[in-house]
């Protein structure tokens, strides 16, 4: 074995290497040591991803006439097709799931301050390429279901001011969807995705191992750290075991999904372009909220179609995420910035709520439910939700800002409550949100600005 | 209000004699037509404005009230413009011209006229709204300007004398209904035989033969002034309708006292109740299914008849036979054809029923008390031992059929909710179904051998299917297997490394201890 490794180091002088791995720390302390496992964890879904993947690509054919049948012939006369179908489906949805969560757990830890900018906004680019895995994955089976969900998601591009229309073809490869589409979709799934997403995640990677992670807020270098390898490693591997043992449970267990809409993957009819679509059709469920944001919106406001508007309002929300570690001052000081950990908190509201709502919860399964009894039921959640999460960062860490979860609340509150329309709840909001910030400002003090709260 | 009405006026170009009633105001102050009618008047096209604007000027619409009736009609801008053009309509939708005995209006309730004069109705007549309107049975021509004594010697003034004799109404219909080259103008694929089936049928021999009038004619089915086409949802004769419009008559004991069957029993008046609970009946009226036969089904429309005679048992066997050949072909074949002709029985209402044709099940298979075979074959076959065995052999091969098929049913669920391939077990329910329908039809054979070139393949199909399901329940078995098989070798994995990391957990911690 040294003598392999001595023949390899004298070739391409692995030693540098080693010595950095035997060097290489995690920092310890501050907050819980779990957070550091979800990058590792996500990881480890999107390998699985690869894996999986590839074996599917061995009989996939895309095509109108054989993306269905093939998918069929996987399923049902493939030797184990139906265990890599069911864990390629189960690994998308949990890798997205873990990413969410790697994404806010790095968000509340501000560990996107200097000098790691760079690696909250490849995490940021890695997640818009999850969600466009998913997207462009769901349409490939050629069923009913896909088929519809792929127009009705397509259509919003529409939306996109100036270029919609173009955009609309381009991703198409036609003004509807066809085989042009699924050619497209197959295209970007397993070659330009894959591709952008290896050379991000070796980036995001590179990154993390050039500035290690990042230590707790207060502390620039920590003050002791777990070695790298292999004891960080083994745990990692440790995870990554429970996780593939989650995976075959569920994979084995429920093989099309636990059944909610958004979250199933039964294979159903092929898709009739010329069938008529059936009512309740809904995307996947990560994008669930956008999805009822265009339901809320008025047909036309303030002189745009209501799908711009809300496409618009979603970018801009999205923007304001990217560069939250060049807006996050604070956090650049090393400070604590509870108003940002309430802007997190304020968007976990805001996007559960909308997708909660459009889960019909509280619709009694009825198939056209009652809007204001789904709005009651999900608000009525999303306020426990929101208490619970008050009472916790009140008394647990002390915080004092609550301003923009507050204000996310109260349009939930009035919209599922009092019946306010969603788009007027939300302009209460704002309003509210802008009368705190100018309060805070204008309110006689010291002449430093105030603190919004005390560090965690 | 004024000001915003002279504004719309302003904005439309109304002509003038269409100003002055636009602009005009009650006794109360207020525009005598309303937001909507003035609404409806600025939506019309030009043209139907002129003609209205027409008819003001010649003061055959004489008052802005009497534009505003005709503009609260729901009416699409044509008809309105047929009306525009129709003296007959103008004179009798104006209130100030006529009595409300002879007033048109949007609803003859609240303007206390002849319920049948209801406008909004009459605009809706198929006949109408082919051009035919009030002159067209009541002689004179649209551009009249006054009743002529034509029409007034064509259509009595006296009603009761039009309802005490009502014999006039089917030839008074026929003069156009029955004049192929006539109709060919209007509607090309309607049949013109609607008075030659009549005059031979009950109601016509009634009517025509014995002058009695409370027989049906055309009106007592079609209606008067708001006839529409037979596929309108609104017409008495659309086929979901039918049985009511029957039953208008046929369900009124005290209409139908003094009428009998051919047998001299009177004739009943249960038959819309019966027909609403039979298999057709629901299927019609609960699913909607507008194949399911309704009065005219088996009786016919213009041609009904009474299944009394030996001839119209026959008839009535082969009115079932439309819809349920294989049926009739099957029992016309089987030992049992011969023994009801000896009896003059009716070949499938013997079994089957009348007006109340319940679903059959096959718990009536059997000669035993209770069974439906048992009455007859107790009186007329006693000694037939072989009829019991053949009854127990079909109840015995269809329970069979019917239980494996439900059992099939119920499990195909559960296999593909854990993710098996039921693709095959379904295309064997779907077989088994067809056999199911299959041999039971083949019980109008009434021969064994008949009937089990249905029933055997249905017991193989079914044999296979409960194969499809014991391989599906291995192979989910297999899998459950071989995931915990799974789970546990990856657990004694993950337990080694956790071994393995708090080894090295307890030697981080001596590396700190160190300075």
């Amino acid at each position: 074995m040294s003598r392999a490794f001595d023949w390899l180091d004298k070739r391409y002088g692995l030693t540098p290497l080693v010595d950095f791995l035997k060097h290489k720390e995690v920092p310890v302390g501050g907050h819980s040591m779990v957070w550091y496992y979800l990058g590792g964890t996500t990881l480890f879904f999107f390998a699985s991803q690869v894996c999986t993947g590839l074996l599917l690509l061995l009989f996939y054919q895309p095509g109108e006439a054989t993306a269905y049948e093939s998918i069929r012939f996987i399923t049902t006369k493939v030797p184990f097709g139906w265990l890599v179908r069911s864990l390629h489906c189960w690994s998308a949805h949990l890798m997205i799931v873990s990413l969410i969560v790697h994404m806010f757990s790095t968000f509340f830890l501000k560990a996107y301050r200097p000098p790691r900018e760079l690696s909250w906004v490849t995490g940021f680019v890695l997640f818009m390429l999850a969600l466009g895995f998913g997207f462009s994955g769901y349409l490939l089976p050629w069923n009913e279901l896909a088929f519809f969900a792929t127009s009705v998601g397509t259509d919003s591009m529409k939306a996109v001011p100036g270029i919609g229309d173009w955009l609309l073809q381009v991703l198409r490869g036609g003004t509807d969807v066809s085989a042009q589409t699924l050619y497209r979709f197959f295209a970007l799934h397993v070659v330009a995705l894959p591709l952008i997403t290896v050379g991000l995640v070796g980036g995001h990677l590179l990154f993390i191992q050039r500035q290690g992670m990042a230590p707790a807020m207060g502390t620039h270098v920590a003050r002791r750290g777990l070695r790298f390898f292999p004891d960080f490693l083994l745990r990692d591997l440790l995870l990554w075991l429970l996780c593939l043992i989650l995976l075959a449970t569920l994979a084995v267990s429920l093989p099309y999904g636990p059944g909610l809409p958004g979250v199933e993957w039964e294979l159903g009819k092929k898709a009739n372009p010329l069938a008529p679509a059936y009512p309740g059709i809904k995307p996947e469920w990560y994008f669930l909220w956008v999805y009822q944001l265009l339901k809320e919106f008025p047909p036309h406001i303030l002189g745009m179609e209501g799908p711009q508007a809300a496409i618009l309002l979603v970018s801009v929300m999205l923007g304001i995420w990217a560069a939250v570690p060049w807006l996050d001052r604070r956090a650049q000081r090393d400070e604590s910035s509870t108003a940002f950990s309430d802007l997190g908190v304020a968007a976990i509201l805001f996007v559960g709520y909308l997708t909660l709502k459009a889960w019909d919860i509280g619709g009694k399964g009825l198939k056209v439910p009652d809007t204001f009894a789904v709005a009651r039921a999900t608000s009525i959640i999303t306020v426990i939700v929101a208490a619970a999460i008050f009472a916790l960062r009140r008394f647990a860490y002390q915080h004092r800002f609550f301003l923009l979860s507050g204000a996310a609340t109260l349009q939930i509150a009035l919209h599922g409550f009092l019946r306010v329309s969603y788009l007027n709840a939300g302009i209460v909001s704002v309003l509210l949100i802008a009368a705190g910030f100018a309060y805070l400002r204008l309110r006689p003090g010291p002449s430093v600005p105030p603190r919004l709260g005390v560090a965690p | 209000m004024i000001a915003l009405a002279l504004l719309l006026a302003a904005a439309i170009e109304y002509s003038a004699p269409l100003k002055q009633f636009v602009g005009a105001v009650g006794k109360d102050g207020k525009p005598v037509l309303t937001q909507g009618q003035l609404h409806t008047l600025d939506g019309l096209p030009e043209h139907t404005r002129e003609l209205l604007s027409t008819a003001i000027d010649n003061q055959i619409i004489g008052s802005a009230k009497h534009l505003g009736i005709l503009l609260s009609v729901d009416m699409p801008a044509q008809s309105l413009a047929l009306v525009a053009q129709d003296n007959c309509v103008l004179c009798h939708t104006d209130p100030g011209n006529v009595k409300a005995r002879s007033l048109f209006s949007p609803d003859p309730k609240v303007s206390n006229s002849n319920p049948l004069l209801n406008l909004t109705e009459f605009v809706n007549d198929t006949h109408f709204r082919q051009g035919l309107s009030c002159s067209g049975c009541h002689g004179g021509t649209p551009k009249d300007e006054s009743m002529a004594n034509e029409i007034a010697q064509r259509w009595p003034s006296d009603p009761g004398l039009r309802h005490a004799d009502r014999t006039w109404i089917p030839g008074f219909c026929a003069r156009c209904h029955s004049d192929p080259a006539f109709m060919r103008g209007f509607s090309p694929a309607m049949p013109t035989d609607q008075l030659v089936k009549y005059q031979q049928s009950k109601h016509g021999t009634l009517l025509l033969g014995e002058h009695d009038s409370k027989a049906a004619q055309c009106v007592s089915c079609h209606g008067v002034h708001g006839i529409r086409g037979a596929k309108s949802r609104n017409s008495k004769v659309y086929a979901q309708r039918i049985p009511e419009t029957c039953g208008t008559c046929h369900a009124d004991a005290q209409y139908m006292a003094g009428y009998k069957n051919v047998n001299g029993d009177p004739l009943p008046t249960n038959q819309l109740a019966q027909y609403k609970l039979s298999v057709h009946g629901k299927a019609l009226l609960e699913k909607g299914d507008l194949g399911a036969p309704a009065c005219n089904g088996c009786h016919g429309n213009h041609g009904n008849n009474v299944a009394a005679t030996a001839v119209a048992v026959a008839s009535f066997s082969q009115a079932c036979r439309t819809c349920h050949p294989t049926n009739a072909s099957l029992f016309e074949a089987s030992k049992h054809k011969k023994a009801f002709d000896e009896h003059q029985w009716p070949a499938c209402e013997q079994c089957h029923g009348r007006h109340q044709i319940m679903k059959p099940t096959d718990a009536l298979l059997a000669n035993e008390p209770g069974a439906l075979c048992f009455d007859c074959h107790a009186k007329y076959s006693k000694e037939n031992l072989a009829c019991g065995k053949t009854a127990a052999h079909f109840k015995g091969a269809l329970t069979q059929l019917g239980e494996g098929k439900a059992e099939l049913s119920g499990t195909v669920e559960h296999l593909a909710e854990a993710g098996l391939d039921v693709e095959p077990l379904t295309g064997v329910i779907g077989e088994l179904s067809e056999a199911v329908v299959q041999t039971r039809t083949r019980v109008h054979s009434f021969d064994q051998g008949t009937f089990d070139s249905a029933a055997t393949p249905g017991l193989e199909t079914l044999a296979r299917g409960r194969k499809l399901v014991a391989d599906a329940r291995a192979e989910h078995g297999f899998r459950r297997k071989g995931l915990l098989m799974a789970i546990g070798s990856l657990l004694l994995l993950a337990s080694g490394l956790a071994f393995k990391i708090r080894g090295l957990g307890s030697r981080a911690s001596d590396d700190e201890k160190r300075p």
